[in-house]
């Protein structure tokens, strides 16, 4: 017999029916956790899921030089993709032949883009060449999910290579996308040095996308709420620069031979005319992918062409630096254009002589700069001293970066006090450490870019500017020409004391058998001053610094070249055909012709004012 | 008319189980209109209405007929059990199948009879219990009784198809409770499973779950003999879980273990949960619309329209759809009980808490799986999975629970 009390027995019957309630109560109280507390974080997750998002590239801004010529333009780039999930192995070895890979970096490149997905496109080898196209294309129906795609890339359609100035783009390494925002995707290409590189966030413009669903697999299954969500990529903006792309060209044409800088400046704002380091390389092989032995090459090649001498080098200056001192001097009235001294052609400081290379005689300051008298300036230095120099000296810009927009730069070095006393200890060295800065030798280091801010001081009067490459930018967003800030300071010199150097300057160029007489340009009073800088390492570094036209500056010119001896004999004459290529807009002359000397001599003095 | 509706029909039920049905095929439909699989709905279509004809045929059946024929049923459906190990289809990895044209998976006409084994064991097992002889304090009784159980529990499991195998268990214990088991029985029956259970987690959890077990036989107060002997079942059973949990295939041990450890696989076992848990938390109050849900829609779920048919009414209605899921078979169960409380009829009584105890287990570990709260063994949500022959089974039990109602005072 069954117990017959409990079957079914009403005690049962609610202990039942609590255990529906309790299950009901469970179920529902998950529900409401996952639909109503979790709803916004699943529902995140679910549209993840559900939603690719295809990157369109951007166009990146071009770039126009200061007379509106397309200096740096976009062309199409032929990327190779491959849908992993369709591609047959078997087919790597044939692929990487024809793609010049090693078929374990196709293997890996696969095996990263089957990481994020198999059924999406994935960009195997950039820009490759019409030949690599055409055998991918003849071979059609045995690459299955292999395709290509246009993208853009770098043109240079102008002679110039201005390679240091314009910079080059590079796949985004592990280390920057781990610092840049999230704009950035493995593979994406990004400026790493010069203008491409400052002005990255302006030229790269805004990415697209096109927004498709994707079933579990990841296989497109179609356009996301029919591309309504989907976002147009954005132009980067275009860069209006100062460049004269002609004479960047013609300066680059004239260093084919040497290894230095030029540098051209328009000493009116500070906006470069022209950037040339030399050697340097095209960069039109760095448009697309630099190919890695191309690459490796660039960087283990001796004459370091990948170096920007015009902003990275730190040498001497030698006595292109004699008007630092001849400024701070007269500036701060210590000597007047009366104050005279007697050139021997030697200077006895303690047991040690300083030579000149000629016996000057009687000069004053403007003949001393004229014939670059170094007793003049050895004397001149210790009446000065040292920490006024070092104020002059950083009153036009040395010791410091300038804040240039085309790359990397050095500050250079300016000693001072400071800087003997923690080099040397207080007290370790001497006035004689003096004598060296005083005509530009010794430790002092400069770079071209700071001369040419320098030089166009001496042509302005006595403004430093900030150089810079980019003036305008045209803000595709606004529609508009936005300026670039530029900031400039004042060294701080009055007009007569300016005036007495600049009449310095003139005379090396104009005067007979002036130093500078090979930067002459016909019908133009062009003004200067040359360099020949010691190098304990070879041979001496010539320099030259100038301006024209004298009463109006509109160009301010470095030239430096390392290992070349004399300024006047070598880095004079290539500053001159810059000016005249520059201020006539082609190359007039022949054969240098001088211009009468006198007429300038005669001529009253007028200081310009900025 | 309405009298005699409300007292020998029982239309609750029919009108919840339609509701279901309802609710099932919009949700199949939704889950397969556009992955190649719309014949699918079609079938679905098509069993439901052969499920309603043998739901009407259930609740019309002679009472006492279905009670005398219940074992020749029961030992029927063992030899179709035993013919379906030899001869049966194999679809993902189980032979439970009967094709009938074409080969298996949502598409194909076929009929499992381990459903209808479910129908036939309730019956049977009620129909012993329901025996003027029969008392559960006998032991022998008892071992008969747990015997037409494991019987074709063993059948299904040797398929293998664990869920299904599950699914005898969960129903035998609510009967013996209802048919005056006592506390020891019962606590016999689940210290075992509980022991079970804890072996899968390590050997520290085995053996808090063998003092739970022994803990449980104590305080039922029985001699110290039997006391000792259900603790050594308990013991085997426990130690040898391990041996079994080896022999299984290996996406079953995986669900087990992705149960265990959710965490450890997004992409394996674990990512059918994942993916579930997403589409319904993200259909939020108002649900996605219907054929709007994105998880849904693009296959992210993996059986969708079997195991994980819940994530459907989840992602597309949102709560307010789930809720009414939930709600329907919460109002099915208590009516089931309800009914079992009022029949006189021992047999029918038993039978209608042993149909209401399968339903409870599969909506209780379905649902509780498609919102990552049990672990994934692969049992359906009835009248909402894709399945035939579960919709008729399904259909046919609530025909029984509308025949037990209307019958509810005959002896």
């Amino acid at each position: 017999m069954i117990h017959d009390e409990h079957f079914g027995s009403p005690e049962r019957r609610r202990t039942l029916i609590i255990v529906v309630f309790v299950m009901f109560a469970m179920l529902m109280l998950r529900l409401y956790q996952l639909q109503l507390l979790y709803h916004v974080e699943l529902d995140k997750k679910s549209e993840e899921n559900s939603v690719r998002a295809l990157v369109k590239d951007p166009v990146r801004g071009y770039l126009y030089d200061r007379y509106g010529k397309l200096f740096v333009d976009v062309g199409p780039s032929y990327s190779v993709t491959l849908v992993p999930a369709e591609f047959e192995k078997r087919n790597i070895a044939l692929l990487s032949s024809i793609l010049q890979m090693e078929p374990q970096t196709l293997e890996e490149r696969i095996a990263r883009a089957r990481a994020y997905s198999p059924f999406l496109p994935a960009r195997i080898k950039r820009d490759v060449d019409m030949r690599t196209l055409a055998a991918i294309e003849e071979n059609f129906t045995t690459f299955r999910g292999v395709s290509f795609q246009v993208e853009s890339k770098r043109v240079y359609p102008t002679k110039a290579h201005a390679s240091h100035l314009l910079g080059y783009r590079r796949e985004i390494s592990d280390a920057q996308l781990s610092e840049t925002d999230e704009y950035y995707r493995p593979g994406d290409l990004v400026g790493v040095a010069g203008l491409e590189a400052r002005y990255e966030s302006l030229l790269r413009g805004t990415k697209g996308f096109e927004y498709v669903s994707v079933n579990s697999k990841g296989q497109i299954i179609g356009s996301f709420e029919d591309g309504k969500r989907n976002v147009e990529p954005k132009e980067g903006f275009d860069l209006l620069l100062s460049i004269d792309v002609g004479l960047q060209a013609l300066a680059e044409s004239l260093m084919t031979t040497y290894s230095g800088a030029i540098v051209a400046m328009d000493p009116n704002g500070g906006g470069l005319l022209a950037l040339v380091s030399k050697p340097d390389y095209d960069p039109s092989i760095m448009s697309g992918v630099t190919p890695a032995d191309l690459w490796s090459e660039l960087q283990s090649n001796p004459t370091k062409p990948l170096y920007n001498r015009a902003t990275l080098t730190r040498y001497p200056p030698g006595s292109t630096f004699k008007m630092v001192l001849a400024a701070a001097a007269l500036q701060e009235g210590i000597i007047d254009e009366n104050y005279r001294i007697h050139c021997t052609g030697g200077f006895r400081f303690g047991n040690r002589v300083f030579k000149d290379l000629h016996v000057h005689g009687s000069v004053n300051v403007v003949e001393a700069i004229q014939k670059s008298c170094n007793v003049f300036f050895y004397q001149l230095m210790l009446k000065v001293g040292f920490d006024t120099w070092t104020e002059y000296g950083r009153r036009f810009g040395f010791g410091q970066t300038s804040n240039t927009d085309t790359g990397e730069e050095t500050t250079g070095l300016l000693p001072s006090t400071e800087y003997y006393d923690s080099r040397y200890g207080k007290g370790k060295w001497t006035q004689g450490f003096l004598l060296s800065l005083a005509i530009g030798q010794g430790e002092v280091g400069v770079s071209p870019l700071q001369m040419a801010r320098y030089a166009a001081a001496l042509a302005n009067g006595g403004t430093v500017y900030r150089p810079h490459a980019v003036e305008l930018v045209r803000n595709k967003e606004t529609k508009k020409i936005e300026p670039i800030p530029r900031d400039s300071s004042l060294v701080g010199l009055s007009p007569h004391v300016m005036g007495l150097i600049r009449e310095g300057l003139l005379r090396v160029v104009q005067s007979p058998g002036g130093t500078g007489a090979l930067a002459r340009v016909q019908g133009i009073l062009s003004a200067g001053k040359t360099g020949t800088a010691e190098n304990t390492h070879g041979k001496d570094h010539a320099w030259y610094i100038g301006f024209a036209p004298f009463d109006n500056p509109k160009i301010a010119v470095v030239v430096m070249l390392e290992n070349s001896g004399f300024g006047g004999a070598k880095a004079a004459p290539l500053a001159g055909m810059i000016m005249e290529k520059y201020l006539y807009g082609e190359l007039i002359r022949n054969k240098p012709k001088p211009v009468p000397v006198q007429k300038t001599v005669a001529r009253t003095m007028t200081p310009v004012t900025d | 008319m309405f009298d005699y509706l409300k007292e020998y029909f029982d239309t609750k039920a029919l009108l919840i189980c339609l509701g279901l049905v309802i609710l099932g095929l919009l949700s199949v439909y939704s889950a397969t209109f556009d992955v190649g699989a719309a014949a699918a709905f079609k079938k679905q279509v098509v069993w439901a209405a052969i499920g309603l004809v043998a739901l009407f045929i259930m609740a019309f059946f002679p009472l006492k007929t279905l009670q005398r024929i219940s074992f020749p049923l029961y030992i029927l459906n063992l030899g179709l059990l035993l013919v379906v190990l030899v001869v049966g289809e194999r679809v993902s990895g189980s032979k439970s199948w009967f094709g009938l044209g074409g080969s298996g998976g949502p598409a194909a006409f076929g009929g499992q009879p381990s459903e209808f084994a479910k129908v036939a064991t309730v019956l049977a097992l009620s129909s012993f219990l329901a025996r003027t002889s029969i008392t559960l304090s006998n032991a022998k009784h008892l071992m008969l009784a747990i015997g037409i159980v494991i019987v074709p529990m063993v059948l299904i499991l040797a398929q293998p198809d664990l869920g299904t195998a599950v699914v005898f268990f969960a129903m035998v214990l609510p009967v013996l409770y209802w048919a005056g088991a006592s506390n020891f029985v019962l606590a016999a029956i689940v210290a075992p499973i509980v022991a079970a259970a804890g072996a899968l987690f390590g050997t520290l959890v085995f053996l808090v779950s063998l003092l739970v077990g022994g803990t449980l036989l104590y305080l039922t107060r029985q001699n110290r003999f039997a006391v000792a002997v259900a603790f050594g079942l308990t013991l085997a059973v426990g130690l040898s879980v391990q041996a079994v949990y080896e022999r299984m295939p290996a996406y079953q041990q995986k669900r087990i273990s992705t149960f265990i450890n959710p965490g450890s696989e997004q992409k394996g076992a674990g990512y059918n949960v994942y993916q579930s848990k997403v589409a319904i938390g993200s259909g939020g109050f108002f649900g996605k619309g219907y054929l709007q849900g994105t998880q849904t829609q693009l296959n992210f779920i993996p059986e969708q329209w079997t195991d994980f048919i819940f994530c459907v009414p989840g992602e597309e209605f949102g709560f307010v759809g789930a809720s009414l899921v939930i709600g329907l078979f919460t109002g099915l169960l208590l009516h089931g009980v309800n009914v079992a409380g009022l029949s006189k009829n021992k047999f029918a009584s038993a039978a209608s808490i042993g149909i209401t105890g399968i339903f409870g287990f599969h909506v209780l570990v379905n649902i509780g799986m498609s919102m990552g709260l049990l672990p994934v063994i692969g049992i359906p949500l009835p009248f909402l999975s894709y399945g035939g022959s579960a919709l008729v089974a399904n259909m046919s039990m609530v025909g029984l629970l509308m025949n037990f109602y209307a019958n509810r005072k005959e002896h």
